[in-house]
């Protein structure tokens, strides 16, 4: 029974103990003792054993009362309302709803006494109903189901009126004076009764049991323990200052031990158990005591935020972080003690003091708590609102964490637990790899600014904590001084910072801290422009292979990593290493998922709460973000230095190359366009530019990415469009020898330069270039300084001779791996995987078969054509593993290609990773974007039914 | 900094050497006096005093402070290192003797678990005495008695049943044949040597210590290729296999100077420049030098100005490295036969390409690209027309040379591409058939 109210009361605590968080502070401590004196008295009547629930029933006691008297009341007006319109039938739902509700009052209510609202109910009824009884007429006129009502109820009545007659009686003699006077009664009952008690109390009752008392007073406190901090501290006064010599370590133990039992259950007050154990920790006997405490308080207070989404209050953390610097001091000052999660230490292991030799074992995981507080960390950065004054004040704590898990850290190699000294390490990796040189500046004068100003920080809160000291009395038993450094420091460069536990991590960490850590390292490498290192990382590592096994949130970072190095390959200017990094993340147009900074609607699909759920707590905190518009500026840029000589080059061939689909659809779509405006966001810019550029017209061209805003986030802006500038030139001489080549017989090289305003050397070397790749057939007249074109166009006929022999080839090429598929040999002595290649190549091919009717062969181009560069990168560095992965995506081929054209062998090298693992880690969508994926959707399906 | 001490790599290879093999390297900058002979002297020293060689490194010290006293440490050493040899060579010496008497070594067979119990059982030649073998041949090795520890190591290989020992006995080897400039055998013993680094050491062993090995092989394998006769195909057979590639790319970029180096000069493997140029681009942020880069002025940039001038710069770095610069005495002149041969291939190379993309070039022009003179360069294109490597004809009256078109016609294109088409479907349908009938039979 007592245990149906603790439920019940449980969920409505929340709103009522600030009622009685009111009443209990204007009356004081007779209120308060009032309190206890209904519980106890209950618990005589009721069920006196269960004295762990005590405090909480007590609580309930007076407010389920009210609850119960609204309950009551709001049914006397029902029946009120019933009367009115003369309704019997629901007038007898309402009578048995009253009674039902009596019964639970009189649960709440002492004694037999019913209250006065529902005699007043009974004798509004019983005066109806004679009412009623009387006019005939009217009980003629009734419909039956009234009138049945009414019979029954008159019989119903009058059975229930006899077990209240005195009550009725006297209310009608003065139905006014009684409710008050009851009242009036109860609490001078009450008052009486808590003197009494009280006084019981101090007097008998042993130490154990006060002690409960104490937790009760503190347990009124929940929600604002703060204000009664006070009061309570009386309390626990009573019981462990009373005589601090008393205080054993068996007592502070079981006290200990009840308190954890209760953690986790059902409408335990979260915060009054941290409040509790914190209040242990000071009357700890031992150092090892204090800390197995003191690991405890950390837990209660990771517990005090329940869900997932949302974050620990920040005031908690910031306690939580001093907890863990208090537990770091201990184990600073004590080495022989061990904290450690495998064994189940000895029951009395904490009671050995501080001048124990041997090794003392406290169960704990420093690692876990650390990176939870990490967590905890970045999920507050994630709930706060970026444009706040709060977002900006939650970051001056991160100094303050680096500061813990370096000292965790340094600590636990001294232990020479190197393995979770790496874990820790990549903790301060990840909030550190990500920030330019200037910002990890600004932190450090912030933590240096902190190290000095603390003083008087410190000061001020140890004046408050001297303070709080004396109202909470007792000075902890376990004294700790302030061993673990309190200061950062942070060395010189983020670089350094970055190489002195990167390398700890290589040596030590496991395989995902390895791997995330090689993520970081390749960010933190391409945000300081040093592409070619960034670039050796990330193929030698094969991540890309691997990715799309892995967590989510590494996905993210490699998809982060992945952007970050396609920006810094375009700020030196490689514009196809740039546009491979990037397209990848472009192709589904879901860049901000791939990157985790929001969310984007997809017309497709309705993703689940669940997903949702999931997503956002993946998003990456604001001040992470990588700049969506000049991200998009770069692959388009990069997209469209690529792509325009290509179409000039390619419009009547029949194998016509895409490099970029994403940014042709764009192209087309904004041809379809009957007006074209001025250009407003980036994608009209550079459509623009390219309109420009396809045209030879490379002023205008350059005019129109210049004046793209998002160029002021660069660094060395100038520096940058310059390059940009020479590229755009570049590819518009290409561009318009290609065009322009039938219309001249010869072009002087002198005019060309001066066309496009490039120096004679490298007009020079731009044309030899395509000359040799056979891209332009002409040839130079050396004496005269000169371009001839050999006109070589084909007629029509020819053209089409060509198409055709080009198509027999496919099908035969495309038969052959259909028989291959068919046969699964032909091709002895092969790995496997290669055959496996080979079946894919063949699905490539089928597709192309499907479509040559149209005339794009695209598909199985991409089929065809993604074998060959890949072995290129695959080669590299790995011992060939590397290139497997990839090959049987379609579009492999395409960035390929891209990479293809500067050269790059190794830029397919890491396309082929990223396809997968771009469809890889969003699997809820990759069902949705068409049958080419689903090959990819599967293998993620796969992998991801264990992890989730 | 002068050019070519710009471009030594001395330092940068010598990490990856036996100290003994760097020997060579040292006596190479002395003769080309790029540096004071004290600091030589001073670094050969250095060099010698981990190694056993005592008296050499007296003599040195001797004519490089001009004294005829050797300081005490050295003639301390001196008699530790002879002690040493001594106690070696007992304890060696009943293998040794047995080892030494032909017609005992007659009854060694091919069977070494034989050989172990033979040896064990008749000559009371145990474990311990074949590890003294070794430790003695080392020593050896370590004194400068190169011959001596070659032929023991050879011994102790056909002995020897543990796969470290063995392994590492194969790289003294090596040196030894190295030092002793046995170019043939020293290539003979690369095979297996090079076998062994490849697959099994993959087996038991770290990527690390693989690519450290391969790194060292290749560092070795200089000497050899580039002073055999048949080295320079052996180069590139080598270090174009893609783990050793990678192994160039990972660690040791400078020797994209010899690859470079080897392609140039080689005539017949000129279908690896493109892969060539490919790593040069990809590793041109780690290592530069004047033959890397004349490679990508020429097929990246075609520059050909800029070829030109690095043209000159290589010529300077291969008169200064120690194994591209070596030279073959005549009677009266020395050549470095190596320059002679890379400047000739390079102009070739630098005219073929100017070729491909001009129909016209002024000859006056031309030799000047070249470094030759007018006439020499007729004389030259002439040769080359001749020998029908190249379709042009020289115009006298304008002195310039008009390259013959090499279009494709495009009948012949489509024949070519359709050309193949009926052997590859007759080829799948007899497959098909052969597949079929058998199903059909059964």
């Amino acid at each position: 029974m007592a245990s149906r109210f603790w439920t019940q009361g449980g969920s409505d605590t929340e709103e009522e103990e600030s009622d009685y968080e009111e009443e209990s502070e204007t009356a004081a401590g007779p209120g308060e003792g009032g309190g206890r004196t209904q519980t106890n008295r209950y618990l005589k009547t009721d069920n006196a054993s269960d004295s762990d629930d005590s405090d909480g029933q007590r609580r309930i006691v007076r407010s389920a009362r009210d609850k119960r008297l609204d309950e009551m009341a709001a049914t006397l007006d029902q029946i009120r309302n019933a009367m009115k319109i003369n309704d019997w039938v629901s007038l007898q739902e309402s009578f048995d709803k009253i009674n039902k509700q009596l019964e639970k009052v009189a649960r709440v209510i002492e004694g037999d006494r019913p209250p006065s609202l529902y005699i007043k109910a009974l004798v509004m009824l019983e005066d109806f109903m004679a009412e009623a009884l009387a006019n005939k007429e009217a009980k003629k006129k009734m419909s039956s189901s009234n009138a049945k009502a009414l019979n029954s109820m008159k019989q119903k009545l009058k059975k229930n009126n006899k077990q209240f007659e005195d009550y009725i009686i006297k209310y009608r003699e003065k139905p006014e004076s009684e409710g008050e006077g009851e009242e009036e009664e109860e609490e001078e009952e009450e008052e009486e009764g808590s003197e009494f008690e009280e006084d019981l109390t101090n007097i008998s009752k042993p130490d154990e049991e006060e002690e409960e008392e104490g937790e009760e007073g503190e347990g009124t406190g929940e929600g604002a323990w703060e204000k009664k901090m006070s009061k309570k501290d009386k309390l626990m006064d009573k019981q462990f200052m009373k005589d601090p010599s008393e205080i054993t370590w068996e007592i502070v133990d079981k006290k200990f031990k009840e308190i954890v039992a209760v953690r986790g259950r059902k409408g335990t007050g979260r915060i009054e158990q941290v409040e509790q154990l914190t209040f242990l920790t000071k009357v700890a006997k031992t150092p090892a005591q204090k800390l197995e405490i003191l690991f405890s308080v950390i837990s209660a207070q990771f517990d005090i935020n329940p869900s997932l989404s949302g974050h620990m209050p920040i005031n908690v953390w910031k306690k939580c972080v001093e907890n863990m610097l208090i537990v770091l001091d201990i184990l600073e000052q004590h080495p022989n003690i061990l904290v450690d999660d495998s064994v189940e230490p000895e029951e009395k292991e904490t009671q050995k003091g501080a001048d124990y030799k041997g090794t003392i074992r406290v169960w704990g995981n420093l690692v876990s708590f650390v990176e939870r507080l990490d967590s905890e960390f970045f999920k507050s950065l994630q709930c706060i609102d970026p444009h706040t004054n709060e977002y900006v004040k939650r970051h001056r704590d991160e100094p303050m964490f680096l500061v813990l898990a370096q000292d965790v850290q340094d600590y636990l190699e001294r232990l020479g637990d190197f393995k979770a000294a790496s874990k820790v390490a990549l903790r301060r990796v990840e909030l550190v790899y990500y920030k330019p040189q200037e910002v990890y500046d600004a932190m450090r004068r912030l933590a240096e600014r902190r190290a000095d100003g603390e003083d008087k920080d410190d000061a001020e809160a140890g004046e408050e904590g001297l303070v709080q000291e004396e109202i909470r009395g007792p000075l902890s038993f376990v004294v700790v001084p302030e061993v673990a450094s309190r200061v950062p420091s942070f060395p010189e460069s983020s670089r350094a910072f970055m190489d002195s536990l990167i390398s700890l991590i290589y040596k030590h960490g496991d395989e995902r801290t390895k791997a995330r850590t090689m993520l970081c390292d390749i960010y933190h490498h391409s945000i300081f422009d040093e592409f070619a290192v960034a670039r050796d990382l990330l193929l030698m590592s094969h991540l890309q292979d691997g990715v799309q096994h892995m967590d989510r949130s590494t996905q993210i970072l490699f998809n982060r990593a992945m952007a970050q190095l396609g920006l810094c390959a375009f700020r030196g200017g490689l514009v196809p290493e740039a546009f491979g990094c990037l397209s990848e993340l472009y192709t589904g147009g879901r860049v901000k998922e791939l990157l985790a900074q929001g969310v984007s609607q997809s017309r497709y699909h309705e993703k689940t709460p669940e997903q949702e759920k999931l997503e956002r707590r993946n998003q990456m905190p604001f001040h992470m973000h990588i700049n969506l518009e000049l991200l998009e500026a770069v692959h388009l840029i990069c997209a469209m230095l690529l792509e325009v000589p290509n179409m000039a080059a390619n419009t009547h061939d029949s194998r016509r190359r895409v490099i970029s689909k994403t940014f042709r659809r764009l192209l087309e779509m904004s041809e379809r366009q009957t007006f074209t405006g001025p250009p407003e966001n980036v994608r009209d810019h550079v459509m623009a530019a390219t309109r420009a550029l396809t045209k030879g017209d490379f002023q205008q061209c350059f005019a129109v990415i210049d004046s793209l805003g998002t160029w002021k986030l660069l660094r060395e802006r100038e520096a940058i469009l310059d390059m940009l500038k020479a590229k755009i030139k570049d590819e518009a001489l290409r561009t318009f020898l290609v065009t322009y080549s039938s219309c001249y017989d010869s072009l002087s090289l002198d005019r060309l330069a001066a066309m496009f305003g490039l120096s004679e050397d490298h007009a020079h070397s731009v044309a030899s270039k395509m000359m040799i790749s056979e891209e332009l057939q002409a040839s130079w007249d050396q004496p005269t300084r000169c371009i001839v074109f050999h006109n070589v166009e084909p007629t029509r006929l020819q053209a089409l001779a060509f198409q055709l022999t080009d198509k027999l080839n496919i099908l035969a090429e495309s038969n052959e791996r259909a028989y291959e598929a068919r046969t699964g040999g032909g091709l002895d002595g092969l790995p496997p995987r290669r055959r496996g290649e080979g079946q894919d190549y063949t699905g490539g091919g089928g597709g192309g078969g499907g479509k040559w009717q149209d005339g794009s062969f695209s598909a199985s181009q991409g089929g065809r054509q993604q074998g060959r560069p890949g072995y290129g990168g695959g080669n590299r560095f790995g011992g060939g593993q590397q290139g497997g992965g990839g090959f049987s995506r379609d579009r492999g081929g395409q960035g390929g290609r891209g990479g293809g054209g500067g050269g790059g062998g190794y830029s397919s090298g890491y396309h082929t990773g990223r396809y997968q693992d771009a469809y890889g880690r969003s699997p809820y969508q990759a069902a949705v974007k068409g049958s080419q994926h689903e090959t990819s959707a599967r293998m993620v399906s796969l992998s991801r039914a264990g992890r989730v | 900094m002068a050019l070519h001490q710009q471009y030594d790599l001395t330092s940068r290879i010598a990490a990856h050497l036996d100290r003994h093999l760097v020997f060579p390297l040292l006596e190479f900058l002395q003769e080309r006096q790029q540096y004071p002979d004290d600091e030589i002297l001073k670094a050969k020293i250095e060099l010698l005093s981990e190694t056993n060689m005592v008296d050499y490194a007296g003599d040195i010290h001797k004519s490089l402070y001009h004294t005829e006293e050797v300081p005490k440490e050295m003639l301390d050493r001196r008699a530790e290192v002879v002690m040493r040899l001594k106690s070696l060579e007992d304890s060696a010496a009943p293998l040794i003797s047995f080892l030494q008497n032909a017609s005992l070594v007659q009854e060694l067979r091919p069977d070494k678990q034989y050989n172990l119990m033979m040896l064990n059982e008749r000559y009371q030649i145990g474990p311990d005495q074949i590890e003294a073998l070794y430790q003695y041949a080392k020593f050896q090795f370590e004194c400068g008695n190169y011959s001596g520890a070659a032929d023991y190591l050879y011994q102790y290989r056909a002995l020897c049943t543990n796969s470290d020992r063995s392994l590492s006995a194969l790289w003294g080897k090596l040196a030894a044949e190295i030092l002793m400039q046995n170019w043939d055998t020293a290539l003979e013993e690369l095979n297996p040597s090079f076998f062994l680094v490849t697959p099994t050491l993959q087996n038991f062993s770290s990527p690390l210590s693989q690519l450290q090995n391969r790194i060292w092989l290749m560092h070795w394998s200089l000497f050899i290729f580039f002073n055999h006769e048949n080295g320079r195909n052996g180069i590139i057979d080598l270090f174009f296999q893609d783990r050793y590639l990678n192994a160039i790319q990972t660690n040791a970029q400078h020797l994209l100077r010899y690859v470079g180096t080897a392609v140039i000069v080689n005539k017949r493997r000129r279908n690896m420049l493109k892969e060539l140029v490919k790593v040069i681009q990809q590793e041109q942020h780690s290592y530069k030098d004047p033959i890397t880069e004349f490679l990508e002025c020429l097929y990246v940039n075609y520059d050909f100005e800029g070829a030109q001038q690095k043209l000159r710069e290589c010529e300077i770095v291969i008169l200064n490295d120690p194994f591209l610069g070596k030279r073959v005495e005549d009677a009266t002149f020395s050549t470095v036969p190596l320059r002679d041969e890379f400047l000739e291939n390079a102009r070739l190379f630098i005219f073929e390409t100017y070729g491909r993309i001009h129909q016209r070039i002024y000859i006056g022009m031309l030799a000047e690209k070249l470094n030759m003179d007018e006439d020499e360069a007729k004389r030259w294109i002439m040769n080359l027309v001749r020998n029908s490597k190249l379709d042009a004809r020289i115009d006298s009256a304008s002195s310039s040379l008009i390259m013959g078109t090499n279009h494709l016609n495009i009948y012949e294109q489509i024949i070519e591409n359709a050309k193949n088409l009926s052997m590859r479907t007759s080829v799948l349908a007899k497959n098909i058939l052969e597949n079929v009938q058998p199903q059909g039979s059964r």
